[in-house]
């Protein structure tokens, strides 16, 4: 699948989050399980792509999410979701990863993403939740959720990130 | 040529955050205008989101009426009883309004004071919400075009859900009551009364606790009448802010920080989950706003 068929998917899956998923997750449960549709793809780009791919996508994602709801600041998103993209690609790119090893780098970068923005709020004096607080009410719920939307698209979303570069490598071997 | 590499990457990594420093530091608080790829980013997701958020709610919406067959029962006939004393307090009302007009006539009232209660009710549809936790933000399809302005009051049929943050052309964010926060550095303050002793009563409603769920409005003199129970709208002092929506009802009262004052905690009056449709409050214009 080439990058502008992925590129088309994430910003479906996007639009859904604030959207359709909103509506699927049950009224006590909004604020708890916050969707992380587009850091997931961001992160399998970093582990089958590359760490610029990567870096790329978070950084347009990240700022296409702070536009869409802009209420009182830009560039969070942007910013730790291009770091943590390029540091997990820093970390493991394109090596032969299974799929517990590419979950658990899922998980433990979207708590990093979510650390960094619990911060980066905090800095600028925009929350004054603690961190154990955040932790418990929604950085553990949604990392479940991310799970488990990785786990779901472990297969097609390697497949697409993979296959695209495989003609490539080929050309530079031959 | 040693470790070059290492420090390019360091030093590109400094100038972005610098770079993202300055680009957050800038987007908060209040700002008037927004640039154009800003309106442009936020009305382009806003017009798939749209198409998207409204057909979601309406089928989340029969199936939840499905379940609650019984129920849906139940509320008509409530819906029905409703509707009966609607239509024998607008005899009443209407009585009043005539008498009113004519007292006013008597008195010589300005035009400004005349249109000062004149408030118009705008509908909007919501069209995304986000679920950040520090952000909190719902859209609406009413922007700048409709004559939409920055802190505005938002509210559904049982009270005050937020204000107008951001506006671009064609829709609006807004920013949930539940974000008031008085140790932030963008909070917003409502000037707020109780229903019945506006006179007597004052307060502001400034913060809003997550871990318990209740608005908290301080300030309140040591005279003043407020007590649990009561029904706590807006005052409208200031004339930015709409008067008599109403916030909550007071669950408790308590001296403040300092032991001058006092601080009561509100339970909200609103719901806040699952939003279709909201109204903007439009205060009319009176001529005085700065240009």
């Amino acid at each position: 699948m080439s990058m502008q068929r992925i590129i088309i998917v994430m910003l479906l899956f996007f639009l859904s989050e604030g959207t359709i998923f909103y509506w699927l997750i049950p009224g006590d449960l909004v604020g708890r399980i916050i969707p992380h549709f587009t850091l997931a793809f961001v992160l399998f780009a970093a582990l089958y792509r590359g760490r610029h791919a990567s870096l790329l996508l978070g950084l347009s994602f990240g700022l296409l999410q702070d536009l869409a709801f802009y209420g009182r600041i830009i560039g969070v998103h942007s910013f730790s979701m291009g770091l943590v993209g390029y540091m997990t690609g820093l970390l493991l790119e394109r090596k032969r990863s299974t799929l517990l090893m590419a979950l658990s780098m899922i998980g433990l970068s979207t708590l990093v993403y979510d650390t960094v923005v619990y911060f980066i709020y905090k800095v600028f004096r925009l929350t004054d939740l603690t961190y154990e607080y955040s932790l418990y009410q929604h950085i553990i719920p949604s990392l479940f959720l991310q799970l488990l939307f990785a786990l779901a698209l472990y297969i097609p979303a390697r497949r697409w990130f993979e296959g695209s570069l495989k003609p490539k490598t080929e050309e530079e071997e031959v | 040529m040693f470790n070059w590499m290492r420090n390019r990457r360091m030093f590109v990594l400094m100038i972005v955050f610098i770079l993202f420093v300055a680009v957050m530091g800038f987007s908060i608080g209040d700002r008037k205008k927004l640039t154009w790829p800003e309106n442009f980013a936020l009305d382009t997701s806003g017009f798939f989101q749209q198409w998207l958020y409204r057909p979601a709610g309406y089928v989340s919406n029969l199936i939840h009426d499905l379940s609650h067959m019984r129920e849906v029962y139940k509320e008509n006939e409530q819906l029905r009883i409703a509707a009966a004393a609607y239509a024998r307090d607008s005899i009443k009302y209407n009585g009043m309004e005539d008498k009113l007009k004519k007292l006013q006539d008597d008195l010589h009232f300005t035009e400004r004071q005349r249109q000062l209660d004149n408030y118009k009710y705008l509908i909007a549809q919501v069209i995304a919400v986000s679920t950040d936790p520090y952000d909190e933000t719902i859209r609406i399809n009413l922007g700048s075009k409709d004559g939409i302005k920055p802190n505005m009051a938002v509210v559904t049929n049982k009270g005050l859900v937020g204000l107008i943050t951001r506006v671009d052309p064609f829709f609006s964010s807004v920013m949930p009551i539940t974000k008031l926060n008085v140790n932030s550095a963008d909070t917003k303050l409502i000037a707020a009364t109780v229903l019945g002793k506006e006179e007597e009563s004052f307060g502001i409603v400034d913060n809003y606790d997550t871990e318990t769920g209740k608005l908290s409005m301080s300030k309140i003199s040591e005279h003043d009448p407020l007590k649990k129970g009561d029904t706590v709208i807006s005052s409208g002092k200031g004339n930015v802010f709409p008067r008599g929506m109403v916030i909550g009802t007071v669950d408790s009262s308590q001296v403040g920080d300092f032991g001058l004052t006092y601080t009561a905690t509100i339970t909200p009056a609103a719901d806040f989950d699952h939003l279709r449709e909201v109204f903007v409050v439009q205060t009319p214009d009176t001529g005085d706003t700065a240009p």
